[in-house]
């Protein structure tokens, strides 16, 4: 409020008395404002010499230990090589264990770890997770430094350190392998930065929780207070700065490397070699980075294949770009589009933004012959039209105004919404395309892949990723049991090219009824077990454990009414390390999706096996590194602290956590106001006698 | 003579300005009072909802037009406390007495059970409040907890670990902070905790 604006008299006397009335309540309301800043401003400034805003029992400050990340990514044309260092700084007089949730992509396989204390390093080992976590609490007991590294998802993992001493750092160092994502002759790699908050459905158990996050762990999300790291409000400034450097090695020329939502520079280094790094130095940890490098068009490889031995066994991975379509596609096929729009709190702000302009742009691409619906959801879920109806003009007007009067509140109770979008048909004669616009901020992701298994039919889902941190586990899952693709929008500048890119993917035939046959005697165990229908502009990705590789594969398929054959020479392949780890993380995949929908865990064993033998962090297995000395006094006091993430960027604080109650009435303000307005008209009146 | 007309009008002007501003300081006056009435007199209509939801087990409406009722009682002997704590903590719910948060634990139950009030009426006490004060918890079957103080912490509103769930017996109660600002938006929360002390029954 502008306190000068209210005190201007007015100079027209028939509203002076209003006016003076208003004048003092004006004066009135800037001092009420003035001594409430004052006063939340002392009691913020005592509250701020507590710490983290709490006072500890005895009152002595608390505070939590800092972090700090550096990222090196080394790209050898389809792979990629991680090293994500966390350095924990302990500023308190304790000594500290710190808590770190944080993601990682979800098809990172991370098989190496190691602590640095001082010069100092210590490997880390694998084990079984519930031994890992044994191993870390006795060293933790005994006063040894410690790290746990443990995955709560494919996308989330946790970094427990443990006796991080007074002005101490400790740096832990997390190695992973993954594959690099190709899409219409274009190149990605994400690197996550922030586990968005996700909501928590289901009913609080009584147990002790298993984690340190702000949600408890419920009938749904069992382990939900272990993927709810404690969320700093934008208001409070960034915290946990992030370093990238990226050496980008794609194997051709290049016509272009970008980063779409972080300033880059690239120096070339070489004749085909980029070095990236952050143009303005550390960014907060906020949102998802992205490197895009497009290759010159006549340099772009068609086929790449990796391989490697390890253990007595050959490992490989294939990349094999199939041929466009051929434009006998032009014959229209109708289409039945069903769209799921997610409206909960954690889309509000930019996402929801992005989400409305996406399904606007899908709006206008409907033709008469198709048919749609939209189903919108958080707490609730809502249907526009009780059954689709056709794209009429008059029909795509009605949604238009539904679609642009949408708000983002409330929980994201997504069950529901895909119950109603995905009802098992099985209609030949349509597309039954589902577009599901969502930044997939949930916790129960397993109990979703069911429903969508259970329920998919003849349906296609299609998966579009909104905002700056979406959860690109449930994406990429959705899509692929889904029978459909992923997308991910993640500014309001993207949305026009992201989605026309879906749609032209949407209307052009697919690569089906892939097969891949290798050589007789290699005795291949290969990913994926059923290969995916391929949208246009995807590569055909394959792993593989092989007795020996040596000969041909063969490759067939089916473009729309073509037939597509392809023979590649394992002569072709280039030696590479790491491929063993990224079948294994593939392998491992496969034995989890198959495990899904059953009770049991028919293949932890198998799973668990397979990742001890490649040194692999899974569900069933953590890294641990141990101290050899003891370093924590005997007197020394401890203290455990989640480490705060920051929320991610373009989210709204409080449509995602909402507050705690309003609890102070107006009732001093009103009575000051009124004992301030009868002493002025007392006074005045009593001042009018004495004048006449 | 038109000077003596002008100055009685103005006079009379000047005497109506005087009246209306009396009448404007009553009012806001009177709101204030109405607001710490209401506060107070509502506890005593909602003892007659309590006793009859003692009686009968179900939650009964102090008023009929009400959009709440009274689900426990708090205790606390020692600083003259006895408040009927109603369902939710909306702002209207709130005028009339301290609200159970929907959502955390039912009082007196395991869990963490969250309760705010207003810091100028119901919760004025607990700025006096103090570590090991005892305060019970009285539930709808008659049944009473006697819980510890633990806890006293500032928080920011949108500190949500506030509203936590707990395998403990835990009692949150919630209000603004600092007490004696006049201005009734504030982003800081006042938090007391209190634990359940284990063996105390039924009386």
């Amino acid at each position: 409020m502008d306190c000068s604006e209210r005190n201007r008299p007015s100079r027209n006397r028939l509203t002076r008395i209003d006016s003076l009335v208003g004048v003092i309540r004006g004066l009135f309301v800037c001092l009420v404002v003035a001594l409430g800043a004052f006063t939340d401003y002392v009691a913020a400034a005592e509250a701020k010499d507590a710490g983290l805003m709490f006072k500890s029992r005895d009152g002595e400050p608390l505070r939590a230990p800092t972090l700090m990340t550096e990222v090196d990514i080394a790209v050898t044309g389809i792979i990629a090589r991680v090293r994500v260092r966390q350095k924990f700084y302990n500023p308190t007089d304790a000594w500290q264990e710190g808590i770190y949730v944080f993601p990682l992509p979800e098809q990172s396989a991370v098989d190496h770890m190691r602590m640095k204390i001082g010069v100092r390093i210590v490997e880390g080992q694998i084990k079984e997770r519930e031994a890992a976590r044994a191993t870390y609490e006795s060293a933790k007991q005994e006063g040894r430094k410690a790290a746990l590294i443990e995955q709560e998802r494919p996308n989330i993992f946790t970094n427990n350190v443990a006796h991080i001493g007074p002005n101490e750092e400790v740096e832990v160092q997390i190695e992973y392998q993954q594959k690099v994502q190709s899409d219409q002759g274009t190149f990605r790699l994400r690197f996550p930065m922030v586990v968005g908050s996700r909501y928590i459905p289901g009913t609080p158990g009584e147990t002790v929780a298993t984690g340190t996050g702000w949600a408890p762990d419920t009938n749904a999300v069992p382990d939900a207070s272990r993927i709810t790291p404690p969320v700093v409000d934008r208001a409070r400034g960034d915290s946990n700065p992030v370093t990238i450097r990226v050496d980008l090695n794609a194997g051709a020329a290049l016509a272009s490397v970008g980063s779409p939502y972080h300033k880059i520079n690239a120096v070339k280094n070489g004749d085909t070699g980029y070095r990236v790094s952050l143009a303005d130095g550390p960014v907060p940890a906020n949102k998802d980075f992205e490197l895009v490098w497009t290759p010159a068009v006549e340099r772009a490889a068609k086929t790449v294949v990796f391989t490697e031995t390890f253990a007595g066994a050959d490992y490989a991975l294939l990349m094999v770009m199939p041929p466009a379509a051929q434009q006998a596609a032009a014959r229209h096929i109708a289409r039945d589009a069903i769209f799921i729009i997610d409206t909960s709190g954690s889309m509000e702000g930019t996402s929801i933004a992005q989400a409305k302009q996406a399904l606007l742009m899908a709006l206008d691409r409907l033709t008469p012959d198709d048919a749609f619906n939209i189903v919108q959801f958080n707490s609730v879920t809502d249907v526009l039209f009780n059954s689709s109806v056709t794209a009429s003009a008059a029909n795509i007007a009605k949604a238009r105004d539904y679609v642009k009067a949408l708000r983002a509140t409330g929980g994201t109770e997504m069950a529901p919404a895909l119950t109603a979008a995905l009802n098992n048909s099985d209609n030949q004669r349509v597309l039954r395309q589902v577009i599901f616009l969502t930044d997939g901020a949930v916790g129960n992701e397993a109990q979703l892949f069911e429903l969508i298994k259970a329920r998919l039919g003849d349906s296609r889902l299609f998966t579009v990723g909104i905002g700056s941190a979406p959860n690109t586990y449930f994406m990429s899952k959705a899509a692929q049991l889904g029978r459909g693709t992923y997308t991910y929008i993640g500014k309001v500048d993207e949305v026009k090219e992201k989605m026309t890119r879906l749609f032209t993917k949407l209307e052009s035939p697919v690569v089906s009824n892939l097969r891949v046959t290798w050589p007789a005697d290699a005795e291949a165990e290969m990913w994926p077990r059923q290969i995916p229908d391929l949208y246009l502009g995807e590569p055909l990705f394959v792993t593989a454990k092989l007795r020996k590789l040596a000969g041909t594969v063969l490759l067939e398929g089916q473009i729309g009414a073509e037939t597509w054959r392809a023979e590649v020479s394992t002569q072709l392949a280039s030696a590479e390390s790491g491929i063993n780890v990224l079948w294994a993380r593939d392998e491992i995949e496969s034995l989890s999706d198959a495990m899904r929908g059953s009770k049991g865990e028919d293949n932890k064993q198998a799973i668990t096996d397979l990742a001890l033998h490649h040194h692999l962090v899974s569900k069933y297995t953590s890294m641990v590194a141990v101290d050899v000395t003891k370093t924590l006094p005997n007197d020394a006091l401890t203290q455990t602290s989640a480490m705060p993430t920051n929320l991610p960027e373009g989210w709204n604080y409080e449509a995602v956590f909402g507050t705690l109650p309003q609890t102070a009435t107006s009732a001093r303000e009103q009575l000051l106001l009124g004992l301030l307005l009868l002493a002025i008209a007392t006074l005045w009146l009593l001042r009018r006698p004495a004048r006449t | 003579m038109r000077a003596y007309t002008g100055s009685y009008l103005a006079a009379a002007r000047g005497r109506v300005l005087g009246l209306l501003l009396l009448a404007a300081g009553a009012w806001q006056f009177g709101g204030g009072i109405y607001i710490y009435t209401k506060a107070g007199l509502a506890q005593h209509l909602l003892k007659a909802a309590w006793d009859k939801t003692r009686i009968d087990g179900s939650a009964t409406k102090p008023w009929p037009w009400a959009d709440t009722a009274p689900l426990a009682r708090l205790t606390l002997p020692a600083y003259g406390v006895d408040l009927l704590v109603l369902e939710g903590s909306s702002g209207r719910s709130l005028a009339f007495g301290p609200g159970h948060i929907t959502g955390t634990a039912l009082p007196g139950e395991r869990g963490n059970s969250v309760i705010s009030a207003h810091r100028d009426t119901h919760f004025t006490f607990l700025r006096d409040v103090r570590y090991g004060d005892e305060l019970s918890i009285e539930n709808a079957r008659g049944e009473v907890r006697r819980y510890r103080v633990t806890g006293i912490a500032i928080t920011d509103k949108s500190n949500l670990a506030v509203l936590r769930g707990t395998g403990a017996a835990r009692l949150t109660l919630v209000t603004c902070y600092p007490f004696n600002a006049i201005s009734a938006v504030g982003p800081l929360r006042y938090v007391v905790t209190a634990e359940r002390l284990e063996g105390a029954g039924a009386i």
